[in-house]
């Protein structure tokens, strides 16, 4: 199947995976994609019309959500889940600890509007802290692609996987496009989409676009950035860690909290292998936020292109004073 | 190619159905066309015809014959046989 990467774009998160459901759909006979009263929401209308044995609306009950589809899962099939990350990660979780980490059933969680994108509704569906609650269970695979192409190939590569995966979807309609259709997805392997010696970025979801901006305001500014779309954040990538060790600083740049995301993942790698560098985690801070819509939010959190260069830049700047 | 049949084309190819289909449909006439199919088909014709369509553009394309009144009142396209 092909796809259009401007319509990807148009139909952000939600639309992305009903078109790749499709695929799936057609691919296996043994796949069945449940949601807590989401149909339209996760895109699964068609696919609720073309495949009705394979699609199940358990309304709005994610505990039930992922019971379900971990019993349907324990028979040899694959179970795709879907409802906001905000619910995937808390209002199920001990569903999700017994049945996805514990049992290590084949069940692939889909969390959308993971991060802010819904901000206008409140703190209830922002989800700033899934990440951190997947990181804390055993043998969940944690997907965080960054555009719509990545979302096609995260979702068929996580069908491919015999094991539990949690996939974080950010963003929403108009999500801006990082690849085209030539894309170098592997789970476990980051994508490097900038060189530079001086400062490399660690970004993951709808910040890898942002990062990118961030990093071309920089080079025009004579600071050399390397930008590695962190695609999985488990299994982490280490070793293209270790490729980028002679950068000055390292950023990490998320749609989540600051505590348990993708820059303590960063911190624990250095751990691991008795490394230490300076590590700027820029992310949500732990605070209640008010309503807003998603744009005026990320303004809020300084999470756009020319203010990410600016928080490095003042970073850099500094750091390099202390040293001489 | 004409634009008018390059403009079918993108109907046929799209969603897999005849030239006597095409000049018929309308929104949501055939599964294919939903919410989105709906934005693949106005990405699939702003390529065609390199524009960029708007969103009152984009959300009152409702049929093959009004997508052919958007384009050439619009965009200035001509999509005569």
């Amino acid at each position: 199947m092909t796809y259009n990467v401007k319509s990807l774009s148009r139909l952000g998160p939600s639309g992305v995976f009903g078109k790749v459901a499709m695929e799936l759909g057609e691919q296996y006979d043994n796949i069945g994609i449940f949601t807590a009263d989401l149909r339209h929401f996760s895109g699964l209308d068609r696919f609720g019309t073309v495949f009705p044995d394979k699609f199940f609306n358990v309304g709005i009950a994610e505990q039930n959500l992922i019971g379900v589809a971990a019993g349907f899962a324990s028979e040899g099939n694959i179970a795709f889940a879907t409802t906001y990350a905000s619910f995937a990660s808390m209002r199920c979780l001990d569903q999700v600890f017994m049945n996805m980490a514990y049992m290590n059933l084949n069940v692939k969680l889909v969390g959308f509007a993971a991060g802010l994108s819904t901000g206008i509704l409140g703190p209830t569906h922002m989800s700033i802290n899934d990440m951190a609650i997947f990181r804390s269970l055993p043998n969940i695979t944690i997907l965080s692609p960054a555009d719509g192409m990545e979302i096609v190939e995260a979702v068929k590569a996580a069908a491919e996987i015999n094991g539990p995966v949690y996939i974080r979807l950010t963003g929403a309609l108009d999500n801006p496009v990082v690849y085209d259709n030539d894309i170098d997805y592997v789970i476990g392997k980051a994508n490097k989409l900038h060189t530079g010696d001086d400062i490399t970025i660690f970004s993951t979801g709808t910040m890898v676009y942002e990062s990118l901006k961030a990093s071309e305001i920089l080079s025009k500014e004579g600071i050399g950035v390397s930008v590695y779309d962190v695609h999985t954040i488990r299994p982490f990538d280490t070793e293209s860690m270790i490729d980028t060790m002679d950068a000055k600083l390292f950023v990490t740049v998320e749609e989540h909290g600051i505590a348990g995301g993708l820059g303590d993942t960063v911190l624990c790698a250095l751990n691991e292998i008795g490394e230490k560098k300076q590590v700027l985690k820029i992310g949500i801070p732990c605070e209640w936020s008010h309503s807003a819509d998603y744009s005026a939010l990320k303004e809020k959190y300084d999470l756009v292109g020319d203010r990410i260069a600016n928080t490095i830049h003042e970073q850099y700047v500094n750091m390099r004073k202390e040293i001489l | 190619m004409s634009n008018k049949v390059k403009y079918t084309k993108v109907f046929t190819d799209l969603f897999n159905i005849s030239e006597d289909q095409a000049v018929n449909l309308k929104y949501q006439d055939i599964i294919e066309w939903d919410s989105v199919g709906h934005m693949d088909l106005i990405s699939e014709i702003e390529d065609a015809f390199d524009i960029a369509m708007g969103t009152e553009d984009i959300v009152n394309f409702n049929s093959y014959e009004t997508g052919i009144k958007i384009l050439s009142e619009n965009y200035g396209i001509s999509l005569s046989d």
